[in-house]
């Protein structure tokens, strides 16, 4: 037997690719199919769930195809200015039809600043917080966006039980305390990590904090950008 | 909610107000772009399917946003069709291009090199999503909207004073009023004031786009070390800054060191195949180098890119057809034989592909020609070089580069007399085209194929070396071997007369060696005065004289 050389990760990154995009049409069509029949499915646990587990999966492609390239050095951080105000309202708007589904209020509190950073990569890190926070929370979400100590900082809260005292932690996760058995693996948090690094000005670098003492009593994710 | 409801007020209108244009292959999303956009408030909404509905749509039509898929299937993508209408200009600054894509992969977002959508929307796409990304482009493209009417029309002077009273006023719009405004200092030859505007950004924040702007300037100013060491500072930050290795590429080059300009681009190429024009400028500056392996690649890829482009043009086949010849010729094998035909096929498609274009069979009969004495099939040469002769042969009102290029399979064939006469009745018709006398003067020197052209240079380089290190007779029987092959090469004759002068001088006794000076010194009896070896030559023509006294 011929002994075939195979790039695993790279047949692994394009399988990933494939799936990302089928699923990306799925999301469509459940946008449209809630949209077409506002009245029986706004109400319908199972067409929440249904649509909260795709977008979960779909963030989690992101995230693998986006660890993909940083182990090839092949992701680094363009950083335009943007209004962080809209900014933030753009990123929201993409999770509008879930939440209003799920009855879960949303607001965003953001300074009139600009922030440099790239949307790109901060999408992919917040979606997943987002996602995260529509899990454990029970009925609201606030996104915050001002200036502390020369950084933007990005903040996500929601009023759920918060996370656990292990979690609170700044240090960048690694690929070793991925835990499988808790069904936690903080891949999200590890991306999330690796996004705020990637942003540098001068000899700062950017970083996640996670705790439990925002306004609404449960978790808060904070990205911190230079 | 609370956010998206508080702007759809005064977005509705500004909706309304504008003409859109969808593009996507697939019905059912055309449709529901459609439904999401008119319950924004859009009104004025044409879909179509493929790149030349697009296209002949914003030729009869004034388009203000268009929402473009990226993936159409099979044949032009979005970023021909963006390409297309910004080249023909049927898009003006002021109008919206934005992508639709079904990843924010990197590798489409590098692709472009030249023109540049001014949005990505990521699908999957949402009402809400569309109404806010949609909403705060629109608003945007109103508050910068007086600018851009004055780029469209030119008039930068006008344009530079409305960024400069914009920029306290719409601190949103910052960056791009300083991005703005240093490219239009650059345009009207500004330096001083565009590089100002982009270290005033430097200052705040290390920025790429503004690094970036800098450089060129640097380059423009000819500081062509700091710019490179601008621009790889740049390159090892952001390693996908494609913009970055072009003008890199392009610094190196004009420092005269085009083998790390290839480097540049050949590093730029592997992150980001798509991109035609730096494909084809990696092509001619491999062909320069003489690595024709990279120069064939490099243009079969153009070829394949070009396929759907605007960009596209006859001279890339021509051009691949030409590398593929030279790497062929000599060689007789199953490889050679491969790289002929496709030779052969490259310069048959590119008749097709051009058909109402009448000088190109006579272009790739020439190469054709070559290619067959390459395969050693001699009779077959003949056969075609019988049949064009009659149509060159004399310098016409055709372009230089059949010519040029008829000259070089003159040679190939071994009809060396025809081909100089007819490079210098070519020379004496462009006495004042120092670009055209460059090329003539260099298939003169070396009229052989580039494998022969790679030893004989290689054995210059080893002749040298060895005269410098004192070894007189190794370097002559060196030169005497490169000149085998390229025996009317100036420099090489006249590093061989060095040689043996010095030589002479050590043996005076040895007359014999004052003879092989004139012998070949007699080479170059015809070289022209313009030749960069001219001086040279009457320099050691006077020194000889002397030395026979």
């Amino acid at each position: 037997m011929k002994n075939r050389n195979i790039d695993f990760s790279m047949v692994l990154a394009l399988a990933v690719h494939d799936m990302k995009n089928s699923l990306g049409m799925l999301l469509n069509s459940l946008d449209e199919l809630r949209e077409e029949s506002k009245d029986t499915l706004n109400n319908s646990s199972r067409f929440n769930t249904l649509q909260y587990e795709a977008e979960r999966i779909h963030n989690d492609l992101v995230q693998l195809l986006g660890i993909y390239r940083l182990g090839n050095n092949n992701l680094s951080a363009h950083s335009e200015e943007h209004f962080v105000p809209d900014f933030l309202s753009e990123h929201l708007a993409r999770h509008t039809s879930l939440l209003n589904g799920l009855g879960i209020r949303c607001s965003i509190e953001a300074d009139t600043i600009n922030g440099f950073f790239d949307a790109d990569l901060l999408t992919g890190a917040l979606n997943n917080t987002i996602n995260n926070a529509i899990r454990y929370t029970r009925t609201q979400i606030r996104l915050t966006a001002n200036e502390r100590n020369g950084h933007l900082v990005i903040a996500v809260e929601d009023d759920g039980p918060g996370y656990p005292d292990n979690m609170q932690h700044t240090e960048t996760p690694s690929f070793k305390s991925l835990d499988f058995n808790t069904g936690s693996t903080s891949l999200g948090l590890f991306f999330a990590s690796a996004v705020a690094e990637l942003h540098s000005e001068g000899d700062r670098t950017g970083f996640i904090k996670l705790h439990n003492s925002g306004q609404l009593g449960g978790g808060v994710f904070e990205i911190w950008l230079p | 909610m609370n956010v998206s409801n508080n702007k759809s007020g005064s977005g509705k209108n500004a909706f309304g107000a504008l003409a859109y244009l969808v593009i996507d292959d697939f019905e059912n999303f055309r449709l529901s772009m459609r439904h999401m956009l008119r319950s924004c408030g859009a009104e004025n909404i044409e879909l179509v399917a493929n790149a030349r509905l697009a296209v002949q749509y914003c030729t009869y039509n004034h388009v203000d946003v268009v929402l473009c898929d990226y993936n159409l299937g099979e044949g032009k993508s979005g970023q021909h069709i963006l390409e297309e209408l910004r080249y023909k200009k049927l898009l003006k600054r002021s109008s919206l291009f934005l992508m639709v894509t079904s990843d924010a992969s990197r590798e489409m977002v590098m692709g472009a090199r030249e023109y540049q959508p001014d949005a990505y929307l990521t699908k999957p796409i949402n009402h809400a999503m569309l109404e806010t990304r949609l909403g705060s482009l629109i608003t945007q493209r109103s508050a910068l909207l007086p600018i851009n009417r004055e780029i469209d029309r030119e008039n930068y002077p006008e344009a530079i004073s409305l960024c400069i009273h914009a920029i306290p006023r719409q601190p949103r719009y910052k960056t791009w009023l300083m991005k703005t405004l240093a490219e239009l200092y650059f345009l009207l030859g500004d330096l001083t004031h565009s590089i100002k505007v982009y270290d005033e950004v430097l200052r705040q924040r290390e920025l790429s786009w503004a690094r970036l702007g800098h450089s060129k300037i640097l380059l423009t100013n000819h500081n062509y070390d700091e710019a490179i060491k601008n621009l790889r500072r740049l390159i090892a930050a952001h390693p996908d800054y494609m913009e970055a290795y072009d003008l890199l590429a392009e610094s190196l080059e004009r420092q005269n060191k085009p083998r790390q300009a290839q480097d540049i681009l050949e590093r730029a190429t592997d992150h980001s195949p798509n991109a035609l024009l730096r494909q084809i400028h990696l092509a001619e500056l491999a062909e320069a180098n003489q690595d024709m392996d990279t120069a064939v690649r490099a243009w079969r890829r153009s070829v394949a890119l070009g396929a759907h482009s605007i960009h596209d043009s006859p001279a890339y086949h021509l051009a691949l057809g030409n590398t593929l010849c030279d790497l062929s010729e000599g060689d007789t094998g199953t490889e050679g034989a491969q790289l002929a035909s496709e030779a052969f096929s490259v310069l048959g498609n590119m008749e097709k592909r051009f058909s109402d274009n009448d000088s190109l069979a006579l272009r790739a009969q020439i190469v054709q020609c070559r290619i067959y004495a390459g395969q050693e099939e001699a009779h077959k040469a003949e056969a075609v070089l019988d049949k064009i002769r009659p149509a060159l042969g004399n310098p016409r009102a055709l372009e230089s580069e059949t010519d040029l290029d008829y000259a070089k399979t003159l040679f190939r064939l071994g009809y060396g007399d025809e081909a100089k006469t007819l490079l210098n009745d070519l020379a004496t018709q462009f006495f004042d085209n120092p670009t055209v006398l460059k090329k003539i003067e260099n298939l003169l020197d070396e009229p052989v194929g580039f494998r022969m052209k790679v030893k004989a240079r290689r054995l210059n380089r080893d002749g040298i070396e060895a005269f410098e290190s004192g070894n007189l007779q190794e370097a002559a029987s060196i030169f005497t071997k490169a000149l085998e092959m390229i025996p009317d090469h100036p420099a090489l004759n006249l590093n061989q007369v060095q040689v043996l002068m010095k030589e002479y001088e050590l043996d005076t006794a040895n007359k014999n060696l004052l003879g092989l000076c004139q012998h070949y010194l007699s080479h170059l009896a015809g070289l022209p005065e313009q030749h960069g070896q001219y001086r040279r030559y009457v320099a050691l023509q006077r020194k000889l004289k002397a030395l026979t006294l």
